[in-house]
């Protein structure tokens, strides 16, 4: 215990010292926080667009979690897929998430945007984006969910099988709750690179953190102010995911907390 | 026997096509909805931009307001990429695009333009403690800034054919034209003479406001041309550009652009605009 609470102390002193450093060096640029601090209600979103819609921070969380929802979905039958005997599966799986991975999350948007229109499907701006960012990540965290569950030893479901378990209880019970432990860190940290590819839905007109900061940005000529806004909150709100993998992590991981974790 | 299979595939289509909505419906969809979509750029002060209130402002924003209120219909106003506004084939999402646009023969194939509603006059910028370049013949071998896909680069490419003027002359050769985001390039020139840019070719509003926030640029010569600034259209609805037009003509002959022009830039803009 002694030596688990002096590691703590010095993991949080070196922070400290890291962000008074950053902190002096952002003073060095000597930015106009009074700009900041004018802006700051309209970056986090406190406020409505001029259209009624919710706008920066707001949004950005808005848009990352549907999308996160969908492609948690998206992922998870693909990864059935992927690991299906089914050739007709396999070989959806294996195709979508090979052209998903393969081709740059901003030609997805802008064709998706751009392209469907021209065989009749107008989507707004906001589905667009929602839809280009769930198939794209939907195709990585399914790759993450498949090796978390082919990591999860075979001894495991032969036991549950001699055990006469039913399939679904083999797969919620046995494997699930084993295979999380895998996929938890990988996971958050394809979100957290999720939560700023958001900001590509800016270029459909969606008023999120990036747009919001560029714009005042060229309206003003408070460049950095607003870039560095912009980036500080984009980070506070990465750290919210990095505690929320945390805990996520501790929980799952419960069953092998006694082989040396800290 | 083939007809019937291809029945279904074609009622598929066709129920497709009926969320389309095809070429000639704009002036039916803003009388029917009582609503004028217009798309514009927010990062082009004093043209476009997002005001101290959080609402979009500028001289491209209160001329919609205008042609909105001279139609009797309510404004929205939408912002996406330039590329998505001039890559054209709107499908319906936009009316028109009130953006500063000015007329080339690459967005002529894809857009329609019922009207030009200013003029505008390009100018040759440089920092204040220039000493080497005091006019547009003097950039040869430097290196000049433009907005990337702008009409600027195209006149350095010595490649801009402006419809109905006569042909310009380039009195420079071998300039290393620098394409990028408008507002890196103002803030790279602002850093000294020659340390990223030697001079940026834009328009004279635009130079003109750059110049009054960092105080450390000028403009060298005299107007290099001037440049006709369109509204656009979606192509393929002939009556709706009839209405914009005859609707621009009379804002300007009641002297209204002329009014919006000098609120924002202290002289009429829209005076050679035909």
């Amino acid at each position: 215990m002694p030596i688990e609470g002096r590691f703590r102390r010095y993991v949080w002193l070196t922070w400290a010292v890291l962000f008074a450093l950053l902190a002096g060096a952002c003073y060095g640029l000597h930015l106009d926080l009074g700009y900041v601090g004018e802006k700051l209600p309209f970056l986090l979103g406190l406020r409505l667009a001029p259209d009624g819609f919710i706008q920066g921070a707001a949004l950005t969380i808005f848009v990352t979690a549907c999308s996160m929802f969908f492609a948690l979905l998206v992922a998870l039958v693909t990864a059935l897929g992927r690991l299906s005997s089914n050739p007709l599966a396999f070989a959806l799986a294996t195709f979508y998430a090979s052209l998903f991975r393969g081709t740059p999350l901003l030609v997805q948007v802008l064709i998706i945007y751009l392209a469907l229109p021209q065989i009749g499907v107008v989507l707004g701006a906001l589905s667009s984006g929602l839809i280009a960012l769930s198939l794209n990540y939907g195709a990585y965290l399914a790759e993450t969910i498949r090796s978390g569950v082919m990591a999860v030893p075979a001894g495991q479901r032969e036991a549950a099988l001699a055990l006469a378990l039913p399939r679904w209880v083999i797969a919620w019970k046995v494997i699930a709750p084993q295979a999380m432990r895998l996929i938890i860190p990988p996971a958050g940290a394809l979100f957290v690179s999720m939560l700023k590819d958001s900001s590509l839905v800016s270029l459909m007109g969606l008023w999120e953190l990036n747009f919001l900061a560029q714009s005042y940005a060229r309206a003003s000529y408070h460049y950095m102010e607003m870039l560095i806004a912009a980036a500080l909150i984009y980070w506070a709100l990465s750290i919210i995911f990095e505690l929320v993998q945390f805990r996520l992590e501790r929980r799952f991981g419960k069953g092998v907390a006694a082989l040396g974790r800290r | 026997m083939r007809a019937k299979t291809g029945r279904p595939l074609f009622l598929l289509l066709a129920s497709l096509c009926a969320t389309h909505a095809w070429a000639g419906a704009t002036l039916e969809r803003v009388k029917h909805s009582g609503v004028l979509n217009d798309v514009l750029v927010n990062t082009y002060p004093p043209f476009g931009f997002i005001g101290a209130d959080n609402e979009l402002a500028g001289f491209d924003v209160d001329v919609a307001r205008a042609f909105a209120a001279k139609l009797g219909v309510t404004l929205h106003l939408a912002t996406p990429g330039w590329e998505t506004i001039v890559s054209g084939r709107w499908v319906g999402r936009w009316d028109i695009c009130i953006c500063s646009m000015s007329p080339t023969e690459a967005r002529a194939r894809v857009l329609s333009f019922p009207v030009t509603y200013y003029s505008s006059p390009a100018v040759l910028t440089v920092h204040e403690r220039e000493q080497r370049i005091n006019s547009i013949a003097d950039i040869s071998g430097k290196r000049v800034g433009v907005g990337t896909g702008s009409s600027y680069e195209n006149y350095l490419d010595k490649a801009l054919v402006i419809p109905g003027a006569a042909p310009l002359a380039y009195p420079f050769h071998d300039v290393i034209v620098i394409p990028g985001d408008e507002t890196i390039n103002f803030r790279n020139l602002a850093l000294g003479p020659g340390v990223r840019l030697d001079a940026i070719v834009s328009d004279l509003a635009t130079a003109q406001s750059y110049i009054a926030a960092t105080h450390a640029l000028k403009i060298v010569g005299p107007v290099l041309y001037a440049e006709p600034n369109v509204v656009a259209t979606e192509k393929g609805d002939p009556e709706w550009d009839r209405t914009v037009s005859l609707t621009f003509n009379q804002l300007k002959a009641d002297g209204t652009l002329a009014k919006l022009s000098r609120k924002w830039f202290d002289r009429d803009i829209t005076l050679d605009a035909h």
